[in-house]
């Protein structure tokens, strides 16, 4: 087997549509920042920007989950599960147009998503508040994108699979299977009363666990022994772990209407779920665990997202049991939890990878040091300091909901400095993602000059010795 | 350009990419039979883990998953027999319910009739009498003139309510008894309820027959 040395040909023959994907997705990433920061800034200063309606609170935390999810964490993830299969592959990606197509009218549908909820035209459903006539153009657009991908897989020069093909691809076909049912579901033939949370409840649990997850533990998959060069420890579960996600993963919808006005059996298969799924957790934790010890940047923001993601796993299951969703529910905990996986886990995890990638995709390195550091302390410090700042909200929240005898503006008044404390971490992750995108515009400019190029030592760790 | 290993401008790998498949190709393929006797403990522990998990899963859906039941919304809900309590029912309020239905036509909701064609219920020495009296006038009906508190009624006739041949109501054992025990209790009334067995009793004793005559009535004691 030749050699091939890490910046290859390869790569420079599928730069676009990634280097697309990912700039369009960190740029996502700066407005979602934004509207974060000002609806925080809402929480505990009702007046501020009050009178602007884009910038009022119900739109502006609309505009900032959607742009997170469809415009961040989608094209980012989306680029680097096609990186990696294209990797795998050891080919170029074929049906390059396609992405590029997908990627023009998925940013299009998100930007259109954000003016028609920056006009009040949202949806009342959780990480689905974009309008119903976007979401066709997101089907469409991201099964495009897609379509590069499983040629990759399908077309991968040795039979040989591994464990970021099944993430990868299981990804890449969930999230149309479950936009399709979803929008059938809830818009175009909308099912009635109490099945419409159940329906929307397993969207934005299935959206997570089947694609966001998925998307970032394949690249976590990659990059983890690509730069630890060992084998995995006990890959001989990650199948297991792999397929105890898929067929639970879906389940795991009804966690948030423990207590609803559901049929009972609903709630109690979701916090069974979320126990199941502790088992792929853990097999992804004694997989990963290298990534602990292991140098470099990309790594460092991967760990953290491996011990985010687990944590998330324990607080999914404690939270879910009837006991403690009483205290935590309707309260900044669902928050808190929500910011763990998404923040925590999936993007830390997305920057990790895009650390490790876009030198070997542009064949430059990073223009700034300094700013590569820079966005890993305020990242981490920033997603620290939000989870913790709305835990302790929500504990305060809790206890005093409970309380029949403290009135409502009582309790806003409590969670005060907590929320103050969340909108420090909004603006630490903002300037932290600023950093991120100047740093990758420059590096991105870099492809055009000749000069700076990476440079990789060679990497052989796992080489068989014979041949 | 220097080679730095630690430069965060660019991560390292130390695998190439084939390296890395076929080395975790390998490693699902592995044979650890030449060790003998040494066996490691954390696929074992995986395992049972795993296990564990499933149990917990199978204990606490079998406790708490409600059957399944699309009816049952609180999780610590005990399994019902299938069959619907029998609800007991307050025979005043049904009695009332019949009342206001139908006999507040005639009887008027003051239990007072009309003065000169329907008699009161209200003080009547018939309504507060003997039930056997009063559950013949609603079953089978009344014809003909009847003195009640002096004065003399004659001009309407009190229709068939029982399961009788030729009624127009139809009502069951349990609906009369109803109904006279609340006229028996409104307007000041002070007498004792009437139970459906009483005027089953006096039902299956008769069976079919015309309306009852001041007379006839007269004879029961």
């Amino acid at each position: 087997m030749t050699m091939k040395s890490e910046y290859s040909p390869t790569d420079a023959a599928s730069r676009w549509p990634l280097m697309l994907l990912i700039i369009s997705g960190a740029s996502w990433l700066v407005l979602a920042g934004v509207f974060a920061l000002i609806s925080s800034i809402q929480l505990h200063t009702p007046s501020f920007m009050a009178l602007c309606p884009v910038f009022t609170y119900g739109r502006g935390v609309a505009i900032a989950e959607t742009a997170f999810v469809y415009g961040w964490l989608a094209n980012a993830g989306l680029a680097l599960a096609l990186w990696v299969l294209m990797r795998l592959s050891g080919e170029p990606l074929r049906a390059q147009n396609w992405a590029l197509g997908g990627w023009t009218f998925w940013n299009l549908g998100v930007l259109g998503a954000i003016i028609g909820l920056g006009l009040g035209d949202l949806t009342g459903f959780e990480l689905l508040e974009l309008p119903g006539y976007i979401q066709l153009i997101l089907f469409f657009s991201y099964a495009a994108i897609a379509i590069p991908g499983l040629l990759a897989w399908s077309g991968r020069l040795r039979r040989v699979s591994f464990a970021s093909h099944w993430y990868a691809a299981a990804a890449l076909f969930l999230f149309p299977w479950l936009l399709s049912i979803v929008h059938v579901m809830l818009f175009s033939a909308p099912v009635r009363g109490v099945l419409q949370p159940i329906v929307a409840g397993w969207y934005a649990q299935s959206v997570w666990t089947l694609v966001l997850a998925p998307l970032a533990l394949s690249i976590a998959y990659f990059v983890v022994p690509k730069v630890t060069g060992k084998v995995l420890p006990s890959y001989e579960f990650a199948s297991l772990g792999f397929w105890c996600l898929i067929l639970v993963g879906g389940l795991t919808g009804g966690r948030h209407l423990v207590g609803g006005p559901v049929p009972a059996w609903i709630a109690s298969v979701a916090v069974v779920s979320c126990a199941l799924l502790f088992f792929h957790t853990f097999v992804v934790l004694l997989n990963l665990r290298g990534a602990f010890t292991a140098p470099g940047v990309a790594v460092k923001f991967i760990a953290f997202g491996v011990a985010a993601y687990v944590l998330g796993a324990v607080f999914d299951t404690v939270t879910s049991f009837h006991v403690v969703a009483v205290q935590t529910q309707f309260t900044y905990f669902d928050e808190a939890q929500k910011q763990l996986a998404l923040y925590g886990a999936a993007t830390t995890i997305l920057f990790g990878g895009i650390y490790f990638a876009v030198p070997r995709i542009t064949g430059k390195a990073w223009l700034s040091p300094l700013l590569v550091r820079g966005h890993l302390m305020l990242s981490l410090l920033g997603i620290m300091l939000l989870v913790i700042s709305l835990c302790a909200a929500g504990a305060t929240q809790s206890h005093d909901l409970l309380d029949a005898k403290v009135p409502f503006a009582t309790i806003t008044a409590h969670t005060r400095d907590s929320l103050v404390g969340v909108t420090a971490a909004e603006l630490i992750l903002l300037l932290g993602n600023i950093c991120f995108l100047a740093n990758f515009y420059g590096t991105a400019c870099e492809i055009l000059k000749i000069s700076s190029p990476a440079t990789f030592s060679p990497s052989s760790a796992m080489e068989t010795p014979a041949s | 350009m220097s080679e730095l290993p630690n430069d965060p401008r660019v991560d390292q790998a130390k695998a190439s990419d084939e390296g890395l498949l076929d080395a975790h190709e390998s490693a699902l393929g592995k044979q650890h039979a030449p060790d003998g006797a040494k066996y490691r403990l954390l696929p074992i522990a995986i395992l049972f883990t795993l296990s564990g998990l499933i149990l917990f899963a199978g204990t606490y859906l079998n406790r708490y998953a409600g059957h399944y039941s699309a009816r049952i919304f609180n999780e610590n809900a005990k399994p019902s027999s299938g069959a619907p309590a029998a609800v007991k029912i307050d025979p005043v309020a049904l009695g009332k319910t019949q009342f206001n239905a139908v006999c507040i036509t005639c009887h008027q909701s003051t239990g007072l009739g009309i003065a000169g064609i329907y008699p009161p219920l209200a003080g009547s020495e018939w309504v507060n009498g003997p039930s056997a009296r009063l559950i013949r006038i609603v079953l089978y009906g009344l014809k003909g003139q009847i003195t009640v508190e002096g004065h003399a009624y004659g001009a309407a006739a009190m229709p068939v309510f029982g399961q009788v041949a030729g009624s127009a109501y139809n009502w069951n054992d349990e609906k009369v008894a109803a109904v006279l025990t609340y006229v028996r209790q409104e307007w000041g009334n002070k007498s004792g309820p009437v139970t459906a067995d009483e005027v089953a009793a006096v039902h299956k004793a008769i069976g079919d027959r015309k309306e009852m005559s001041e007379a006839e009535l007269e004879a029961v004691k």
